[in-house]
């Protein structure tokens, strides 16, 4: 079992991309003008021209009739975020094993969905969309936005972690690290996660959970009436502020 | 107790899934989840699978009458979840899982990614808690694909074209001529899709040139590097192309399809230039038919039904495509219009009956590698079955089945058999088909045989066709049918009495043979016997002789003078 250690097989480091099968980018938007906000979350896929992001833009102007005011906004902010992701598509990040937690805790409409399961990093042909469908049709959740929103999270979330595990990124990191302490204690996290698997997937430990565990890894689904759901809405908006 | 009832619990796999054992992992879960077994991570090695199978089944098996959900088993198992979704879509596969339970997935689940437009319902138990207990509607509308306005769909992942393209070719997005749906075409939609649109809709009115936006005449110049870019006569020529087109790079397509227009009077023509040239000479055959050019032609036959047959059977045996052909044209309808075209037939048909006669034996065979073609094309017309029926046999028993079909019909409808036999009788005086005489419609015109140059008395066979435009038009078609069913009829009959002869054949030929067997036993026996006997008659001699020496013993032994004691 030493010889299994999760150090030794770290793979050579893999150019950077998001570890799922499509590699796309979840890209969110939440722009205001002159009171009017539009919010929006969608996967992108990075290897369309820059040019469609501008159409794009026009498009969803034109279809949701919001001011012209937004196009550029809109195409503005697809625009940053994507080559911030393209900055870290050049450069290697090692993946090592690592199997970590994803947490979803989302608020679509008037569905309250929280959760907790694992990722394979490694799994270079994981399906957040997949994973998305099958959830809602397990819990029978009726709103089709809902699983579109549950994989762009999943999706950010690996995002997020990928980035961690990227070079130049970790020496940023370590430079910054009295300002970002946040991240420094998820990146000890997540590395603890991958010592875990000795423990879990151990030969002595059994996969199946305790009993009093499945409850952690349960999905939680909340549907809520109108005025929870404006409740909730005026404390996110807090919160943003 | 509880022993007992665990022990008649019968769970159901499927016959496929008979390789499942608990104890073992089988070839086919090594093959199928190979990433369990071939070492890549400590996280997935074969005791960590069966460990997520054995669980997944026995959880099932609490209660197999309820469809497990994968999420119900998620949240008790230690391991990325699109592993365990494989190892749980794996059993469900291989019916080890929810094989056969109710409430099973709904064909209406789109399928696009995560848009999660299933539309079913699901049940709550207890206190409002979601238990992944789902009772899917069945009739889930396919065509529903909720367009959720402003927060996002994937964008791009384009969804399957719309029914409509194809279909409608309007400019609406496919929803809605199935949900009902006023949804307007998104823009983006329209930007997809337009092009396809586009194309959809010229592709009915004939092709587009890629520059001028007119419909191409008959030439059209593809581009060869892009297969969609297809320009005009005109546009090529007048080099009105983009500049990084060469001249070169276009490619000349004719358009054989717009061309094909063949009229009946042409179809005639062609049928009968093939038979008299066996369709050998193509030049000759285009000649006759002046309009048409030799490719045309050839295309033409093949797009008849029974054109391969003429072209193959043609070239392989002239004789018999004088058969098929003529049998053809002698049971050819004549059309609509009721022309010389009978005469024309009739004629032909007298002239080539003494050789039908002759070959009326060659009809076996060949009958039946006509029997295979046609008939699958079953479908449009029912009158080419008709036609291709009536031509499988012998003028003379179209023509009785004909009278006869005729006859009944008139009976049932009390019309004069007359109205008929007029022009029957002056068809049989002059020419011997009567079938002629049943304006069978044709329905794709491919016998007409409006040659002129054989018929004989056009004067009269006006005459006759003015008459014959008093019979009503269904009657006609029903003597037709009649005579079509009647000839096949008699066809089956013919083919039937055959077939009972040769069963005769072959079951007298076994008794014979058996008999034969039997005989040839019985000789053997008999040899066997006569074999027996001579060796019974040496035995017997044997014996004799053997009592005569010791009675010659014994006597000497008492002559000895020794006791008789001692010696017996």
């Amino acid at each position: 079992m030493k010889s299994h250690s999760p150090w030794s097989t770290a793979r050579n480091p893999v150019k950077f991309r998001i570890p799922t099968a499509d590699n796309l980018v979840p890209i969110r938007l939440d722009i205001e003008i002159e009171g009017q906000k539009f919010r929006d979350a969608f996967i992108w896929n990075p290897s369309d021209p820059d040019s469609e992001v501008v159409v794009f833009a026009k498009r969803t102007v034109k279809d949701l009739k919001l001011p012209p005011a937004f196009v550029t906004q809109i195409a503005q902010s697809i625009q940053t975020q994507l080559t911030e992701f393209r900055s870290y598509e050049g450069q290697d990040m090692y993946t090592g094993e690592k199997v970590v937690p994803i947490k979803l805790d989302l608020r679509v409409n008037s569905t309250l969905i929280k959760d907790h399961f694992l990722w394979d990093l490694n799994n270079f042909e994981s399906n957040p969309e997949e994973f998305a469908k099958t959830f809602c049709k397990d819990m029978g959740i009726e709103d089709p936005e809902v699983g579109p929103a549950i994989a762009i999270a999943i999706r950010e979330q690996l995002y997020e972690i990928a980035v961690q595990n990227v070079t130049s990124a970790r020496e940023s990191r370590i430079n910054k690290k009295g300002r970002r302490g946040l991240e420094h204690s998820q990146t000890s996290k997540n590395s603890g996660n991958a010592a875990d698997l000795f423990k879990l997937f151990g030969s002595k430990s059994s996969v199946v959970r305790k009993r009093k565990e499945w409850d952690v890894y349960e999905p939680m689904i909340d549907l809520l009436s109108n005025e929870e759901v404006d409740a909730l809405k005026a404390k996110e908006e807090r919160n943003a502020r | 107790m509880e022993r007992i009832t665990r022990e008649l619990e019968l769970y159901t796999i499927p016959s496929y899934s008979s390789w499942f054992s608990w104890i073992n992992i089988h070839e086919v879960e090594r093959f199928s989840l190979r990433e369990f077994f071939d070492g890549s991570s400590i996280t997935r090695t074969p005791r960590i699978y069966k460990e997520y199978r054995d669980f997944i089944i026995t959880k099932y098996r609490e209660d197999p009458s309820r469809k497990l959900s994968f999420t119900e088993v998620r949240k008790s198992l230690v391991g990325d979840i699109s592993v365990l979704h494989k190892v749980f879509t794996f059993l469900v596969k291989w019916g080890l899982i929810n094989f056969n339970v109710s409430g099973s997935d709904d064909g209406g689940n789109s399928g696009e990614g995560g848009s999660g437009t299933t539309s079913f319902e699901g049940k709550e138990e207890g206190e409002g808690e979601w238990k992944g207990r789902v009772k899917v509607e069945e009739g889930a509308p396919h065509g529903v694909r909720v367009v959720a306005a402003p927060n996002s769909m994937k964008p791009l992942v384009p969804p399957p074209p719309p029914p409509s393209v194809g279909g409608d070719g309007g400019g609406v997005v496919g929803e809605v001529g199935e949900s009902g749906f006023k949804w307007p075409p998104l823009a983006s939609y329209s930007d997809v899709y337009g092009e396809l649109m586009l194309q959809e809709e010229t592709n009915k009115g004939g092709v587009v040139c890629g520059n001028c936006k007119e419909n191409c005449d008959s030439k059209q110049y593809e581009y060869t590097k892009e297969e969609s870019f297809i320009l005009c006569e005109k546009c090529f020529e007048s080099g009105n192309y983009e500049k990084e087109k060469s001249a070169d790079d276009f490619k000349l397509k004719d358009t054989l399809n717009q061309a094909v227009d063949w009229t009946e009077a042409e179809t005639l023509l062609l049928l009968e230039s093939i038979l008299k040239q066996h369709g050998d000479d193509w030049d000759l055959v285009s000649k006759n038919v002046q309009t048409k050019s030799k490719l045309e032609c050839i295309s033409k036959l093949m797009q008849l039904p029974f054109g391969d047959l003429m072209l193959g059977a043609g070239l392989r045996n002239g004789g018999l495509l004088d058969i098929i052909g003529d049998g053809k044209q002698a049971a050819v309808p004549s059309n609509e219009s009721l022309e010389s075209a009978k005469a024309e037939e009739p004629s032909s048909e007298v002239q080539n009956k003494d050789q039908q006669n002759g070959d009326a034996k060659c009809e076996g065979p060949p009958r039946k590698r006509v029997c295979t073609g046609p008939t699958s094309d079953a479908g449009n017309y029912m009158m080419k079955q008709v036609t291709r029926i009536s031509t499988m046999l012998d003028p003379h028993i179209t023509a009785s089945a004909a009278d006869a079909a005729v006859t009944s019909l008139c009976y049932e409808n009390q019309c004069s058999r007359e109205l008929f036999d007029d022009n029957d009788g002056n068809y049989f005086d002059s020419i011997a088909s009567p079938e002629a005489s049943n304006p069978e419609r044709d329905a794709d015109g491919d016998a007409d045989n409006a040659v002129g140059d054989k018929s004989p008395n056009p004067s009269e066979i006006v005459g006759i066709s003015s008459v014959k435009n008093i019979i009503p038009l269904n009657l006609k078609t029903r003597a037709a049918t009649a005579t079509s069913l009647g000839v096949a009829a008699a066809n089956a009959k013919m083919l039937a009495d055959k077939e009972e002869k040769e069963i005769g054949n072959l079951v007298a030929i076994m008794i014979e043979t058996q008999l034969k067997k039997l005989q040839d036993k019985v000789k053997h026996f008999e040899d066997l016997e006569l074999i027996m006997e001579s060796e019974n008659a040496q035995l017997e001699e044997a014996e004799q002789s053997l009592i005569m020496e010791r009675l010659d013993v014994l006597q000497r032994a008492f002559d000895a003078g020794i006791p008789r004691s001692k010696v017996a």
